[in-house]
């Protein structure tokens, strides 16, 4: 690819900016250069787009994993270190077991999956990006990189299936 | 036998009921949304701080100055002691734990099961559990006494060489609750991210600006971004659910594990489950109620059909209520053991007797007549009343249980009945923080998630179908 710019095409609704996004496509840019911006989320086949891949549920498993080894810690490690006889239980006792391992378990899994959240969307990010407030009012951005070339070629193709406005964009502070 | 259909002499209201008046069939620009949101955190007048200042004050003087009072003179201070150990705090405690049952219910389960009417009000009931629960937290800590060894409860090694014990039913709850309290925050958080991203993008500088670039994030609304945020928010609606459940049956446990009369029954895990979402669901009535009449613009986002949902739901809670209540009730009634027994005429016969009966009017007279009528339910204020009286009742029956319960035991010469002190005033300070965090709240973060109205709006829509206008939802998520 010659020199890359950057565009932001501004959409009133989501179902223009589908058509957009199929124009793009047929002008042969990737679905990895363009990407949709939206003030709500849209199902990836409303837009034509593949699905987004997500770690944020294997992030989530990998921490229930880890909360079950820890409470299975405390309930069978930590009468190792300490044993403690109570009222005739058992020092290792399986019921009880159930209730300390269950609820590290879910906290881990929640927890992981907070973080994953944030690991997998690259948050907490205060750097410049490429974003306009209009989208938190509704309108549907697509944002994309193509030849700076050829620019006016995807700029008509866009304002025909019903952009509002493209212009290139700069990243700017949030 | 052919059926004819016959008309009523009146209309059923139904008949008349145009779908435009649902806020799912009434939808305004997402900027004009977010203008409201924004204007109604920022409209207040003097009549919001002198209400704030009147709160910091009784904040002040009863979790601070009497809490102080407290640790320094001991828990003599309280109406505690034998065979009364158990007072008020831990009513408080266990109510609070129940108000904050309702946030996840109104948002996990009504989000699982694609309930639409939540969507404008999740926020506001998640907030009530992340705050119920900071109210159960402290009253806990005024139980303990000396609440700064609170660590020894802590699976950390220590200087005393002592490891916590995880037979005890104590230890589970403090598991329960630390789990529960960190994960609704952060289900708290999830959806919230978008709504502060609105902020931010119509906040014009200063420390709000910093405040909600930092909340946000950096959240745009990409496509990676909404998909992470949704598998996340997904993940936590169907996880926290148990851990709900969990929560408020290990509470029960802390009495029911103890062989003590009254308390020693099978059936107190959903009966404790049942009542905190009783308590928790007249809770939101309140609040939504309050928040329809003191901020702006919240009539268009809050109405009538919320209230008919809640309504609806708070009835069929206080039928469950009533029959676990009563499960409860029967087993020891029949089985004729001794103590059971006492514990029972004590209650329905003492000196309190009037608690055990305003109890059953308030939990089950109270919804069972006011909440039949769909018109009723639909009235903010005879909701909001309703939801008030089940408070009353719910909070007695904990009353019940506690202090009046373990005033019979099997030693009848340490018999004697209990009565609060110190107790009043820092109960009555744990209502005020919690009013007093969310008046906070409702100014700093968007109450409404206006990005989920905005998504339920464009799902919904009005299909003719014959001669009538029928509501249609479409699956776009």
């Amino acid at each position: 690819m010659s020199e890359a710019i950057t565009l932001l095409a501004m959409f009133e609704d989501i179902e223009p900016a589908s058509e957009g996004v199929e124009k793009l496509q047929q002008l042969g840019l990737s679905d990895d250069d363009m990407n949709v911006i939206s003030g709500i989320p849209v199902k990836h086949t409303i837009l034509g787009r593949p699905a987004a891949i997500t770690y944020v549920s294997r992030i989530g498993l990998f921490g229930a994993l880890m909360g079950m080894t820890l409470g299975i810690f405390f309930i069978y490690g930590i009468p190792h270190l300490y044993p403690l006889l109570v009222g005739g239980q058992p020092i290792f006792p399986v019921p009880m077991g159930f209730i300390i391992t269950f609820e590290m378990t879910m906290l881990g899994l929640m927890g992981f999956s907070f973080i994953g959240m944030f690991v997998d969307s690259g948050f907490p990010s205060y750097t410049p990006k490429e974003y306009t407030p209009e989208i938190s009012d509704g309108k549907v951005a697509l944002l994309f990189t193509c030849p700076a070339s050829e620019q006016e070629k995807f700029i008509d193709a866009l304002k025909d299936a019903g952009a509002e406005t493209v212009a290139p964009v700069e990243a700017r502070h949030l | 036998m052919t059926t004819i259909a016959k008309p009523f002499a009146r209309p059923h209201p139904q008949e008349h009921e145009d779908p435009r008046e649902h806020l799912m069939h009434d939808p305004l620009p997402r900027g004009q949304m977010n203008a409201m949101v924004m204007e109604s955190m920022h409209a207040t007048n003097w009549t919001f701080w002198a209400v704030t200042g009147g709160l910091v004050l009784i904040v002040l003087f009863a979790l601070g100055y009497e809490w102080y009072v407290l640790i320094m003179q001991g828990q003599g201070t309280a109406g505690v002691t034998r065979p009364d150990y158990w007072g008020v705090f831990l009513v408080n405690t266990v109510f609070w734990i129940g108000i904050s049952h309702a946030g996840t219910f109104i948002s996990a389960i009504l989000r699982v099961m694609k309930v639409e009417s939540r969507r404008p009000f999740t926020r506001a009931a998640e907030l009530m559990t992340t705050f119920g629960l900071v109210q159960a937290g402290l009253s806990i800590f005024m139980h303990l006494g000396r609440v700064w060894l609170v660590y020894w409860m802590f699976p950390i090694p220590n200087e005393r060489r002592i490891w916590p014990d995880f037979h005890s039913p104590l230890m589970w709850v403090l598991m329960a609750i630390t789990t529960y309290l960190l994960c609704s925050t952060m289900y708290l958080f999830l959806p919230l991210i978008p709504d502060v991203a609105m902020a931010r993008d119509r906040t014009e500088g200063g420390w709000l600006k910093t405040f909600y670039r930092v909340l946000a994030i950096g959240f745009r609304g990409t496509e990676g971004e909404w998909k992470n945020l949704t598998t996340a928010m997904n993940i936590f609606a169907f996880a926290i659910i148990p851990v709900m459940f969990s929560v408020h049956t290990i509470v029960s446990w802390d009495f029911a594990m103890a062989s003590r009369p009254g308390w020693s029954s099978t059936v107190f895990g959903p009966y404790f489950v049942i009542g905190a979402l009783h308590s928790g669901m007249a809770a939101v009535a309140i609040v939504l109620f309050l928040l329809r009449s003191t901020m702006k613009h919240y009539k268009y986002f809050i109405r009538p059909e919320h209230f008919n949902t809640i309504g609806m739901l708070m009835l069929l809670v206080s039928m469950a209520w009533a029959y676990f209540y009563f499960n409860d009730y029967l087993v020891p009634w029949y089985g004729g053991d001794v103590w059971d027994k006492l514990v029972q005429e004590y209650t329905e016969e003492g000196p309190l007797w009037y608690l055990w009966y305003t109890m059953l009017i308030c939990n089950i007279a109270v919804p069972w007549l006011l909440l039949w009528n769909k018109k009723w339910r639909q009235s903010p204020w005879l909701l909001a009343s309703a939801g008030l009286l089940i408070n009353v009742g719910m909070w007695l029956e904990r009353y019940i249980i506690i202090p009046v319960g373990v005033t019979i035991n099997r030693m009848p010469f340490t018999w004697r009945q209990y009565y609060p002190r110190i107790e009043i005033p820092m109960t009555v300070g744990t209502f005020a923080l919690f009013l007093l965090l969310y008046m906070l709240a409702s100014r700093l973060i968007p109450l409404i998630p206006v990005w989920e109205v905005q998504e339920g709006q464009e799902a919904h829509m009005i299909r003719k179908i014959g001669k009538a206008e029928i509501s249609t939802l479409s699956d776009m998520e």
